[in-house]
């Protein structure tokens, strides 16, 4: 038997979508799998770069001011073949994104999944398949 | 007059079809679609990924194609062993055991350092092989790696190789399968994500038997004295993904670097 801290990595491995398997660093020595938060805002840009994109979207907080936040999503080549494109989500779009926390603090995180508000799913969570899948 | 009328009309349905086949046309991503000659396909169009695997005129199996990886054996190449499974010289599992205490935050590749054997075959980021026969060489492309190039002139590996990211490769043909030998490593790479170490001992070889037109066996051996006390085995299973091209990925902007804290 591996050992635990492994055994709860896969665990968490396997609860993320496809897109987020194959990251290329460590998901643990940067995101916290069990502090998780759902985050909806406005899309302020989308990064379509290698090794992640990023999602920057602003976050209204309880108290009326607003909080920026980047989340990552997969790798550009991932997500071009889960159908998804650079233009599938635009500066503007009300997003709900579900991810896990920074263990730094920052306002980042790595999204599980990605919501429009008409409730499509975006890069994520497309397909239970590699990269690469013929569609 | 009605003639003139008619050809703008005319004109004007072609423009607008064009421009409406144009807007039909996806996004360009070199290729990411395109259907690939020689693809055997079943009567509903699709690559029929059980027909038998191609050969060359010689009858030796032709690798050729775009294929990729299983997702387990990048994070952990020895996920199919028992952890006492995997022969760890000391220092290498006090390594191992430092590197998994830390969450991999070391991982070369986090900082968009080249991906070594076999990490470049067992990430789920496709690879192209190239049969050239004529040539006797065997190329092998990737996204987002420097190409390989597979020597089947029958030379043989270096005996003092400056060492490399990628190191040489050879290959010559068992039956049917075809066994590549590298060596020439630098031991900076890691042989997956969760930090299995590597040297400059490091001798890989790689036995790839095309099981169909879809299927590929790949037995890696991993002989590296230094850090391990005997040579061990993965069995991979890379899968062709059909009707599509290698797509470009420059590791341009590693933003999770200065946020990779470990524990």
């Amino acid at each position: 038997m591996r050992n635990m801290r492994w055994l709860i990595a896969s665990s968490i491995l396997a609860l993320m979508a496809a897109a987020q398997l194959l990251a290329h660093h460590s998901f643990a020595a940067e995101f916290d799998g069990n502090k998780r938060i759902t985050l909806k805002g406005t899309v302020t840009k989308v990064d379509w770069r290698n090794p992640h994109i990023y999602v920057y979207l602003k976050v209204k907080d309880d108290r009326g001011g607003v909080i920026e936040w980047a989340c990552e999503g997969g790798p550009p080549n991932v997500l071009l073949r889960e159908g998804w494109t650079r233009n599938s989500v635009k500066e503007g779009d009300e997003v709900t994104i579900e991810g896990a926390v920074a263990k730094d603090g920052s306002k980042r995180c790595n999204s599980r999944s990605v919501n429009l508000a008409d409730g499509r799913k975006v890069f994520a969570g497309s397909s239970e398949d590699s990269a690469g899948s013929s569609k | 007059m009605r003639k003139l009328a008619l050809r703008n009309l005319a004109v004007t349905a072609a423009l607008t079809l064009g421009i409406a086949g144009l807007a039909a046309i996806p996004a360009p991503a070199q290729w990411l679609k395109y259907p690939t000659k020689g693809t055997p396909r079943g009567p509903d169009g699709k690559a029929d990924l059980t027909a038998p695997a191609p050969r060359r005129p010689d009858g030796k199996p032709d690798l050729t194609g775009v294929w990729i990886g299983v997702t387990k054996y990048m994070i952990d190449i020895a996920a199919d062993l028992k952890e006492n499974e995997v022969p760890f010289q000391p220092w290498a599992a006090e390594e191992f055991k430092r590197r998994r205490a830390t969450e991999s935050k070391d991982d070369p590749s986090a900082r968009c350092l080249p991906l070594s054997l076999p990490l470049k075959q067992t990430i789920t980021s496709p690879f192209k092989m190239i049969d050239i026969a004529a040539k006797e060489e065997m190329v092998m492309l990737y996204e987002g790696a420097r190409h390989r190039e597979i020597f089947m002139d029958g030379r043989p590996l270096p005996k003092d190789p400056e060492p490399s990211w990628y190191g040489y490769s050879v290959g010559k043909w068992d039956g049917d399968d075809l066994v590549i030998d590298s060596n020439g490593f630098n031991g900076k790479g890691w042989l997956d994500i969760n930090g299995h170490p590597t040297t400059e001992e490091l001798h890989v070889t790689e036995r790839y038997h095309r099981i169909d037109f879809g299927h590929m066996s790949l037995e890696i051996t991993i002989d590296d004295p230094k850090a391990y006390t005997r040579p061990w085995k993965v069995r991979e299973s890379p899968r062709l993904l059909p009707d599509t091209e290698l797509l470009e990925a420059v590791c341009e902007n590693n933003q999770d670097l200065e946020h990779m804290v470990g524990k």
